[in-house]
């Protein structure tokens, strides 16, 4: 027993030397910790903001969009459109190159684009799901070196934007790649090289000398941590540099530390309890109620969604007035005030009067658990101030990736139910997308409200701009009286960030390494 | 039997019983943990005449309010505080009792029924029937219990019944070796070679003859297995998989406290971590004691 | 001993492809896997698409007779969430819960036997009781619950004890590199120490009072009293006679633990973003990434039998009553 003591102590005698303060990273490093691990690092196959913002730092876009819709160069220089609208011609940089040293020329951009959509790859995600079909992608094709031509079926606004949202690589290393190989090998073009991915632990990305946007830090890491306790206590400990989705009760910790801040920032996701619109909902007495657009404007007097954001987000916010982000939004609607009373008169005047119970009609609020901010409470809550003001709500809160999501997709979610949708700062238009037709992916309501949606045709047609504005200004309006949202907030962001370093936010849940510096 | 044996026979089990609880009486902790119990349950069964307030009720306002805190009138309101939500945290607690208790014994019911009845049967009969319940037992142990909780509530969702099912079947195999290895060797017994002679149905000796004598060591892992799916409902409740969200747990309030503990609202981990902490060791005590009680040499049944 | 072993090959067999089925049969009927896949604007035809693709069009039967086929050649298809084959992805995450297992193992077993050992040379005193109380108490706190608070109350005030996360040991290893793994041990064990105390801390308790019984009931047997009576030295007398056999409860639990401690390892591989199989499994599950939780299933079944096997062999040869 002696001797095992003795040598227990002896081994650990040896280890507790050999391993060195497990304090801040290096000067030369940044640390992330996430929430949750990729999914992968295909550019083609990105179906979150979380990987996009991981895989941006490795791969080049033709251009960067700042949150207040300014182009700035990133492999391409400059730009030009076609006559009609259709074809917008993009112009790279001379001298690129991908990490493995193959030149970066407007052959591989285009076959980047046409790679996406190649029908033996069958990639889903953000790409080949949403950009392509909102600008209608044709082809890609390279005119000359440098010159590559985007071709659609349509003009589009806000074609720029989403066309700056595919990440290019180069063609010779992909083609050479299996799908499966193409996932855990990426070969970049952007700022940072891939080192590795441990799964489920880290991924490691090192600066590349060529690349031709600037980068502070040589190393990057992007470390999982899925228990939001620990990953605070990383972040206390400057183990970690910055936290994704800093739980809102453990922002004043993070403040009160002497090692850490919060940064919180009004985010650009638009949340919202949709009013499904549908045939197949009409048959439930509350189903019917709430495509009444009379009580669905009394339902918005009931929910105190400045409490919600000040008590459950921690984050005072100013309600919503519609689908579009403040700075962009109808310069004079007021947002819903919170008065009970006002609702309550409303429903009775709409034909739903209180019953023996005190209840007007019954409905259920579906909901998906553990994507946004604190959703299941904020869920819970709207479901109270519903009860308060006599609808019945059954609160059906279920998982989100295996349960909800379906639902969501097949548009079958309902009567009522909570979702975010993101958005962005720099175009109207972009937030409006979610509702461009009346099958538009994301019209989960199923509305159709032909007031709103005759609005497109004018703004696609038009090029002026004070005709367009006009025009979003009125579909505003319709959408805030009979609107199919119940309208809610902007889903606030909190980064914690170790005092060691400097990192600026942004609004729209892109996270950018590029410029962060060391604090002193 | 004639008068005297009956007189003899009730004194007999009256002593059984002042020995039973004198016994009980002597060993203090046992006696705290069964006093304990005895709390916990009535205030299970009697939770909806004691609560002071809703327990579903939110009032986002008053969220994370700490214990006594008042309301204008300076009457207590929020005995020991309240929750995220706004809502009491000492009538969740309360009715957290119930539902932890009514997990916990349905659990160890049905996988006790489950259990023990296959352990008998398969002690009783031998042969095939032997082999496919240890066989089926084999693939149940292979499985580590939270991998089959996790896969059953996933797939078939969150909700009380499920989880008891889940919790029930997790532990049968615990009730079924104890049963059959105690059947294997009752059945060699006299009184079991008289009862076939007699020709009394199998069905009726299992249950009815050896069912009571081997009752003592399943009574122990019972006790032991209420307290662990005590414990299982709450790792679960950590995982996500527990009751929906409404529903108090101890586990479920303990899982949500999290968050909180950073922002050093004490009183959020603290009671149900106590509860659980106190009504699991009590099973575990009691469960101590009686297998000391009921047969020093089943020191190793657990 | 061969003999013993191929006896009892169909018997494994069999319980793999219970769980197998199992599995298959569990994950199918909660619905449609397909909607994980697609990014949240897709249209109907590329959800329709998809489900095509990845075969879930197909009747239940044929899909599951295809996996068994493909089983007997170790290919488990591709994880469905990570696009690619789940072997790989479990290769990749099995090291660091082997570790964390066996270390968490070799806690709650040696751990146990001194702890055991003193309270049962003590019994009565107050070390025995104090040593008892605490092995009560890890019986009765949730293990995500500990995991937490030592997070908080001890790694957060030590330095140099890390918080979360993972230094790869045996993946270096396996990868053939056998210097950086070497090079990396002592800091994997860094990180190891308290995650393992998180997972066995409940087995910990349960073993030193078994300990402590078994021990009892050794030291008042007879021929412990004639080693006394001997002269032997009380330490003697505990360490060479009486803990050989104060052992063996502890040997035939191990094989039962290895499948408990399991349940314990998810949780706290959550904890403390330990990058495991554990954690893989929950997410998989979480996603409906059947092949990647098949896969893990088998793999981790074909380990806990293993692992009992190993313990039958070694109780077997360790108690000489037992014949083979």
């Amino acid at each position: 027993m002696k001797k095992l003591i003795t040598g227990v102590a002896i081994v650990f005698g040896l280890i507790l030397p050999s391993t060195s303060s497990f304090a801040a990273p290096p000067d030369d490093t940044f640390v992330v910790g996430l929430p949750t691990d990729t999914i992968g690092l295909e550019p083609a196959q990105i179906s979150s903001r979380h990987t996009a913002n991981i895989l941006k730092h490795m791969f080049g876009t033709l251009f960067f969009i700042s949150e207040s819709g300014t182009l700035d160069p990133n492999l391409a220089e400059s730009y030009s459109v076609s006559d009609d609208g259709k074809e917008y011609t993009f112009t790279l940089r001379e001298g690129l190159t991908c990490h493995d040293g193959e030149p970066l020329t407007a052959e591989d951009a285009a076959y980047t684009f046409n790679r996406v959509v190649d029908p033996d790859l069958a990639f889903v995600g953000n790409s080949a799901g949403f950009v392509f079909p909102s600008i209608d992608f044709k082809e890609a094709r390279a005119d000359s070196e440098l010159e590559v031509t985007i071709v659609m079926g349509a003009p589009n606004h806000i074609a720029l934007g989403l066309i700056s949202e595919v990440y290019v690589h180069c063609k010779d290393s992909y083609e050479k790649m299996s799908k499966e190989e193409a996932a855990e090998n990426p070969i970049g073009s952007g700022a940072y090289e891939f080192v590795k991915w441990d799964k489920g632990n880290q991924i490691v990305m090192k600066k590349f000398p060529g690349s031709a946007v600037p980068a502070n830090f040589e190393n990057l890491i992007w470390r999982v941590i899925p228990e939001a306790s620990t990953r605070t206590a990383e972040l206390i400990a400057n183990n970690v540099d910055m936290i994704t989705n800093a739980s809102p009760d453990q922002v004043d910790a993070i403040d009160a530390s002497s090692t850490a801040k919060v940064q919180k920032v009004s985010g650009t996701r638009r949340m919202y309890v949709g009013f499904h619109q549908g045939e197949e909902y009409a048959v439930t007495e509350g189903g019917a109620a709430i495509q009444k657009s009379e009580v669905r404007r009394a339902i918005q007097y009931a929910v105190d969604v400045e409490a919600i954001c000040a008590n459950l987000l921690n984050a005072p916010c100013k309600r919503a007035t519609g689908i579009v982000n403040p700075n962009n939004a109808h310069p004079t609607l007021e947002p819903y005030p919170y008065k009970p009373e006002v609702a309550e008169y409303l429903l009775d005047q709409a034909g739903y009067p209180r019953d023996g119970n005190g209840v007007r009609f019954e409905i259920t609020l579906e909901a998906g658990q553990g994507r946004y901010l604190n959703d299941k409470n904020v869920v819970l809550a709207i479901c109270q101030y519903l009860d308060d003001v006599g609808i019945k709500t059954t609160c059906d809160i279920m998982d989100w990736s295996s349960v909800y999501v379906p639902k969501i997709r097949k548009k079958e979610a309902g009567p009522m139910f909570f979702l975010g949708s993101g958005g962005g700062t720099w175009n109207p238009l972009y937030d409006m997308t979610d509702l461009a037709t009346v099958e538009s992916g994301p019209n989960y309501t199923k509305w159709t409200n032909k007031e709103w949606f005759k609005g497109w045709k004018v703004i696609n047609n038009s090029m002026d701009p004070y005709v367009i504005r006009r025009e979003i200004d009125r579909m505003l309006e319709v959408f805030y009286n009979e609107g199919p949202w119940l309208l809610l907030y902007f889903q606030p962001d909190f980064y914690g960030v170790s005092n060691r370093v400097k990192w600026q936010e942004r609004r729209d849940e892109e996270v950018d390494i590029f410029d962060a510096s060391l604090a002193n | 039997m004639n008068t005297l044996e009956i007189k003899n026979e009730k004194s007999n089990n009256f002593k059984y019983i002042k020995n039973f609880f004198l016994s009980l009486f002597k060993n203090k902790w046992a006696f705290g943990s069964l006093i304990w119990l005895l709390i916990i349950v009535n205030v299970a069964i009697f939770a909806s005449k004691i609560v002071p307030h809703d327990p579903n009720r939110n009032n986002i306002i008053e969220r994370v309010a700490p214990p006594l805190t008042t309301d204008k009138d300076g009457n207590i309101k929020y005995l020991i505080g309240s929750d995220a939500l706004g809502r009491d945290a000492f009538s969740r607690l309360i009715y957290g009792a119930q539902v932890s208790l009514t997990v916990g014994f349905a659990a160890v019911f049905i996988g006790g029924l489950i259990g023990i009845s296959l352990g008998v049967y398969a002690g009783f009969y031998g042969r095939w029937i032997d082999d496919i319940v240890m066989r089926l037992a084999d693939i149940q142990l292979a499985f580590p219990f939270i991998l089959l909780a996790i896969l059953f509530l996933v797939v078939l969702g969150e909700g009380l019944v499920n989880l008891i099912l889940v919790l029930g079947i997790g532990q049968w195999v615990t009730y079924a070796r104890i049963a059959r290895a105690q059947t294997i060797a009752q059945k060699q017994k006299e009184y079991v070679e008289a009862a076939k002679a007699l020709g009394v149905s199998d069905f009726s000796i299992m249950f009815q003859s050896i069912l009571p004598n081997i009752f003592a060591p399943l009574i122990v892992i019972a006790s032991f297995n209420v307290a662990s799916v005590i414990l299982a409902e709450a790792a679960l409740s950590f995982l996500g998989l527990g009751v929906p969200p409404q529903v108090p747990t101890w586990g479920s309030m303990l899982a949500e406290s999290r968050d909180h503990i950073f922002a050093r609202r004490w009183w959020l981990p603290f009671f149900p971590g106590m509860a659980i902490l106190l009504t699991v060791l009590a099973f575990n005590i009691i469960g101590d004691w009686l297998r000391d009680y009921l047969d020093p040499r089943l020191k190793e049944v657990e | 001993m061969l003999v013993y072993i191929l006896r009892r090959l169909p018997q494994t067999l069999l319980v793999i492809f219970g769980v197998t089925l199992v599995t298959f049969i569990a994950l199918q009927i909660g619905g449609d896997p397909t909607y994980l896949f697609v990014s949240e604007r897709a249209s109907p035809e590329e959800i329709i698409a998809t489900r095509i693709k990845l075969g879930f069009d197909r009747p239940l039967y044929i899909q599951y007779f295809s996996y068994l086929k493909n089983l007997l050649f170790f290919d488990f298809g591709d994880s469905l969430y990570f696009r690619q084959p789940a072997m790989k992805v479990i290769f990749e995450t099995l090291p660091a819960t082997i570790e964390l297992t066996v270390f968490s193992m070799l806690i709650a077993v040696f751990g146990s036997i001194p702890f055991g050992i003193y309270a049962a040379i003590n019994r009565g005193k107050w070390l025995d009781g104090t040593l008892m109380a605490i092995a009560m108490l890890g019986q009765s706190i949730p293990n995500f619950w500990l995991g937490i608070m030592c997070i908080l109350y001890i790694s957060l005030n030590i330095s140099w004890l890390p918080i979360s996360g993972h230094v790869p040991f045996l993946m270096p290893i396996f990868q053939g590199d056998f210097i950086q793994g070497i090079k990396n041990f002592p800091t994997t064990v860094t990180y190891l120490l308290l995650p393992s105390f998180a997972v066995a801390f409940y087995s910990l308790s349960r073993n030193a009072r078994l300990v402590r019984s078994s021990m009892l009931e050794v030291l008042s047997q007879d021929y412990v009293r004639t080693a006394r009576a001997k002269g032997l030295t009380e330490y003697t007398v505990v360490m060479r006679h009486a803990m050989r056999n104060a052992w063996l409860p502890v040997v035939t639990i191990i094989g039962l633990e290895f499948g408990f401690m399991l349940s314990g390892v998810v949780v706290v591989e959550v904890i403390f973003a330990w990058p495991g199989l554990g954690r893989t499994v929950f997410d998989a599950i979480a996603h409906r990434d059947i092949p990647l939780v098949q896969a893990s299933v088998v793999v981790i079944s074909l380990f806990v039998i293993i692992i009992n096997l190993i313990t039958d062999l070694i109780y077997a040869k360790l108690d000489p009553r037992i014949k083979l």
